[in-house]
């Protein structure tokens, strides 16, 4: 026998001191009243033939004491809530991982495969014995716990209720390891898995999981199969053309019956084309629209079944995009005259071209610029904006130029970087160039064998980028890629990239590029909570879980007013489009067993029981009290 | 035991009746139609001359026995000497007036609960020895408890009744009962033989038998009048007490039933009839004075039952 609630201790104390004032009121009571007769003989006459009773009416009142301590005793003990040692060792200890992905909110069950996984973990927790200790972890990108490891069915349900569902895939891995965590080195360790089964082989980067002794339970829910998804929607405004912009996007019919459905694309909120669909089973088709304009910020796709109101599975019949924004930039172009630059910034309707000669780059300098571009010219002071260098010669280069090179080429490229992005740079041939030198935590871009000749970096605060030779001295301004380049460098001195991503993925870790000096930012999700996420080397960080449109409020310094980024997110996850349920689950190679003994209203808590035996003496304390057969 | 008990105890018996009313002009009303009647009740008997069993100097003949040696010649039945030639003595009765004493029990018990039975004793005492001067019987009274405690002389003669009443207003209940002790005391006080009236509530520890018998074998003609409250064969009492005697202060635990109660009742209505059979298996005079009857009532029951101024 164990003691689950006081400890024995405390209990003893308590006994102890409301002991002592029972038997205390106890003595109190036979105090008794002096009365006065005036012949005690009689009395004694009568009483001597109570003397042969008076032993058992002694014994009558040390058993009414006795009773009362024993009340007390009874009390206390259910103050400790004692338990069989037998029944808890028996007793098992469960991790219930509810699975809230996207594909529970199918409802090929009604409600919801999520509501339906609820009921039946309730009646679960309705069914623990009196041993039992449950904890209820919601899964999906990450494990949550509702509430700690307990017996109290109340607790659990409220816990359980807290569960609900994201548009995000399960992390099985994850939440695995957190059961097996979680019940390393407890006896009867079991973890329930209530799931349709969508969750992925449960192996992650880091290997395989295994459980050990831990039993693996499997509670499927769902039968339904028929679901048609969007699994792909991107956007992008051609670079060289930003007021219009192409989608693409890709239709999964996951389920084994073929399907007919309506494709609406929407732009800004207002449809820009509607098509009717037939998918075959397991047919993907990809769609691609080329050529689009009119819509300025949102991009949104929705399917519908032709047949029915909606599918199994409405989280995945919506996807989301944002365009990147178009704001018009000013430039400077500090040139003595070069066409080839003049014309290639004619290609960016949005740009705002001022061409200056340097000798009166001074005069302009105070100008407010996004981006000043020089062309064989050095400015005596960095200008506090973005700037790009072209054959840089004087001392006002943000790099050092070196001893010149004879017949450069690209022999190495950063292709990842935002500047040379969709360009092709191997083949541009060059006269001469200068051999730059980076400081610390520049980039080089590019590079001929004997030195770096294309350099980008930061300077105090500001983006900058320098080409090591004069274009007229290279071919490369004759290539397609030269534009793209400029235009590129531009983008990314403001931050208007044209390969912006256009939505996150649920269940990833996004990382919003910012720019703020302070170290958290606001987040506005689909559902309008607002809340505060961190903000690390530049980059705000969350994990989201809801498809939709997310607006990020990124404070400035003081007097500044804040930057308002948006972003979209969508699920576009064909295995969570796949709502076809599973009746087994198999953890390294091991199959789930089914849930076992989980009997309604079998909890056996001895505390109860001495509550009634308190009443039933209590009771009988009263029947004899009052037909005189304790007094 | 607590200060409050002990506080409780002190004023228990304290409780002194008011003896101002005791004989007020309504009794001594009721006193004078007593003596009226008593004399109806006696009547054709000789006032003040109760002729005594032994034989002496009176003028009435009484007996004749054989002539011993130192009797007086005087005495001598010449006559029937001559005829018979015996000499035989001639015998009178004596001729005397009766002492009456009255012996009230001013023991603790008789004081207990308001003093009923002490005022009740002493109004009894007050009446017959009223109807006792009327009749020019010599009357004294004592008091007791385990010993004669206050003493009133012989008196005769009506006009003595205030005598009497001053002695009964002063007496005040103190000891315990001890019949046996204060009545030998009091024969050994009073050599003059009579009728000796006990008005007692007979709670006495070593037994009433003990007192009677004393009276009786000296040669006194006891007459009890037993005090009886009836409250105190009723007490109210419940639950757990602690029991003393006012009197010895015993002390006794009792959980007080209704069981309890009617054995008490029981065991003290016993102990009344035990007196009763007492005295009549002795020839003793018996009266049980109910403290709840009117006390001329109760004299006229005495005069009726007869055993008083016989």
């Amino acid at each position: 026998m164990i003691l689950a609630g006081l400890p024995l201790a405390t209990l003893l104390t308590i006994f102890g001191i409301v002991g002592a004032g029972v038997v205390s009121l106890y003595i109190l009571k036979l105090r008794r009243r002096t009365v006065a007769v005036p012949f005690s003989l009689l009395w004694q006459k009568i009483l001597k033939d109570k003397e042969a009773t008076s032993l058992f009416s002694k014994l009558k009142r040390l058993l009414s004491l006795l009773l009362q301590l024993a009340l007390l005793l009874l009390l206390v003990l259910a103050l400790g809530d004692p338990r069989a040692a037998a029944t808890l060792i028996k007793g098992r200890n469960l991790v219930v991982l509810v699975d809230a992905s996207a594909s529970m909110q199918a409802t090929d069950v009604a409600p919801s495969r999520l509501a339906s996984a609820k009921d039946k973990v309730k009646s679960m927790i309705r069914g623990l014995g009196g041993a039992d200790r449950m904890l209820v972890a919601q899964m999906d990108a990450m494990v949550t716990p509702m509430g700690p490891m307990s017996g109290d069915t109340g607790e659990l349900e409220r816990a359980l209720e807290q569960v609900t569902a994201t548009d995000a895939r399960a992390d099985f891995p994850r939440a695995l390891r957190f059961a097996a965590d979680a019940l390393r080195g407890v006896d009867n360790a079991e973890i329930v898995v209530v799931s349709d089964g969508v969750l992925g082989a449960a192996e992650d980067a880091t290997g395989g999981v295994h459980l050990g002794d831990t039993r693996l339970s499997f509670v499927p829910v769902g039968t339904g199969k028929r679901n048609v998804g969007i699994t792909q929607f991107s956007v992008r405004r051609y670079p060289l053309d930003k007021s219009r912009y192409e989608v693409m996007l890709e239709v999964t019919n996951t389920g084994p019956e073929p399907e007919d459905i309506e494709l609406t694309l929407l732009g800004d909120k207002q449809p820009v084309d509607i098509l009717k669909l037939r998918l075959k089973p397991g047919e993907r088709l990809p769609r691609f629209y080329p050529q689009l304009s009119g819509a300025s910020r949102t991009l949104e796709a929705k399917i519908k079944p032709l047949d029915r109101e909606h599918d199994d599975l409405p989280a995945d019949d919506h996807a989301y995009a944002l365009l990147p924004e178009r704001r018009r930039a000013k430039i400077m172009l500090v040139t003595a005259g070069n066409t080839y630059i003049e014309a290639a910034l004619l290609l960016d309707e949005y740009l705002d071209v001022e061409v200056v000669a340097p000798v009166n780059y001074a005069k302009k300098a105070g100008g407010k610029y996004d981006v000043i571009i020089f062309d064989g010219a050095t400015p005596a002071q960095p200008p506090r904006t973005h700037a790009f260098y072209i054959d840089p010669r004087g001392p006002g280069s943000p790099v050092k130029v070196g001893e010149e090179i004879k017949q450069p080429g690209f022999d190495k490229l950063d292709r990842k970087h935002p500047i040379i992005r969709f360009t092709a740079l191997d083949e541009v041939n060059i006269a001469r160039a200068h051999k730059l030198v980076p400081e610390p935590g520049d980039k080089v871009v590019g590079a001929s064998a004997e030195g770096p000749i294309f350099v980008a970096g930061t300077r105090a605060g500001f983006k900058f980028a320098v080409l090591g030779f004069d274009l007229r001295e290279a071919d490369l301004p004759l290539r397609v890629a030269w534009p793209l380049m400029l235009l590129d460098t531009i983008n990314w001195f403001t931050e208007e990239d044209a390969g912006y991503l256009s939505s996150f993925r649920t269940g990833d870790v996004w990382r919003v590029p910012v720019s703020t000096p302070q170290v958290s930012a606001a987040l506005k999700r689909p559902d309008g909570q607002i809340e505060q996420i961190p903000v690390h080397e530049g980059r705000a960080v969350y994990l989201g879980q809801r498809a939709g449109f997310y607006e990020l409020t990124v404070p400035q310094a003081e007097g500044t007013p804040p930057v308002v980024t948006s972003f979209a997110a969508n699920l576009l996850d064909e295995a969570e489009s796949t709502i076809t349920a599973a009746d087994k689950i198999e953890v390294g190679g091991k199959p789930a067993g089914e849930v076992a003994s989980f009997h309604v209203g079998v909890r056996r808590e001895i505390w109860i029981y001495l509550l009634l035996a308190v009443a039933l003496l209590t009771a009988i304390e009263w029947a004899t009290y009052h037909r005189r057969v304790t007094v | 035991m607590g200060l409050i008990d002990a506080f409780r105890r002190s004023n228990a018996p304290a409780k002194k009746a008011d003896d101002d009313d005791l004989f007020d002009d309504e009794f001594q009303r009721k006193l004078d139609y007593l003596a009226l009647v008593s004399r109806r009740v006696f009547a054709g008997r000789m006032r003040a001359e109760r002729r005594t069993k032994k034989s002496g100097s009176g003028v009435e003949f009484a007996d004749h026995r054989e002539y011993q040696p130192g009797d007086d010649f005087r005495y001598l039945d010449w006559n029937v000497y001559q005829r018979f030639d015996k000499l035989l003595l001639r015998l009178f009765e004596e001729e005397e007036d009766l002492a009456i004493y009255f012996i009230v029990d001013a023991s603790g018990s008789m004081s207990f609960g308001d003093a009923k039975k002490l005022r009740y004793a002493k109004r009894v005492a007050a009446a017959l020895a009223y109807v006792g001067l009327a009749n020019l019987d010599r009357v004294s009274i004592v008091s007791t408890s385990d010993k004669v405690m206050e003493r009133m002389p012989q008196t005769r003669g009506k006009a003595r009744i205030f005598k009497v009443f001053r002695f009964l207003k002063e007496l005040e209940p103190a000891g315990h009962t001890n019949l046996e002790t204060s009545l030998k005391a009091f024969v050994a006080q009073n050599k003059r033989r009579g009728l000796a009236v006990l008005i007692s509530d007979l709670y006495d520890p070593a037994g009433f038998e003990r007192g009677i018998n004393v009276l009786r074998y000296n040669k006194f003609d006891p007459f009890v009048v037993h005090i009886v409250d009836p409250n105190e064969g009723k007490p109210k009492l419940n639950g757990d007490v602690l029991l003393y005697d006012c009197e010895t202060g015993d002390e006794r635990e009792v959980t007080v039933t209704a069981k309890v109660l009617e054995r008490f009742q029981h065991a003290h209505a016993e102990y009344c009839e035990e007196i009763a059979k007492f005295c009549t298996s002795h020839q003793v005079p018996y009266t049980r004075a109910d403290v709840s009857v009117p006390f001329d009532e109760l004299i006229l029951r005495v005069f009726r039952r007869g055993g008083f101024l016989r």
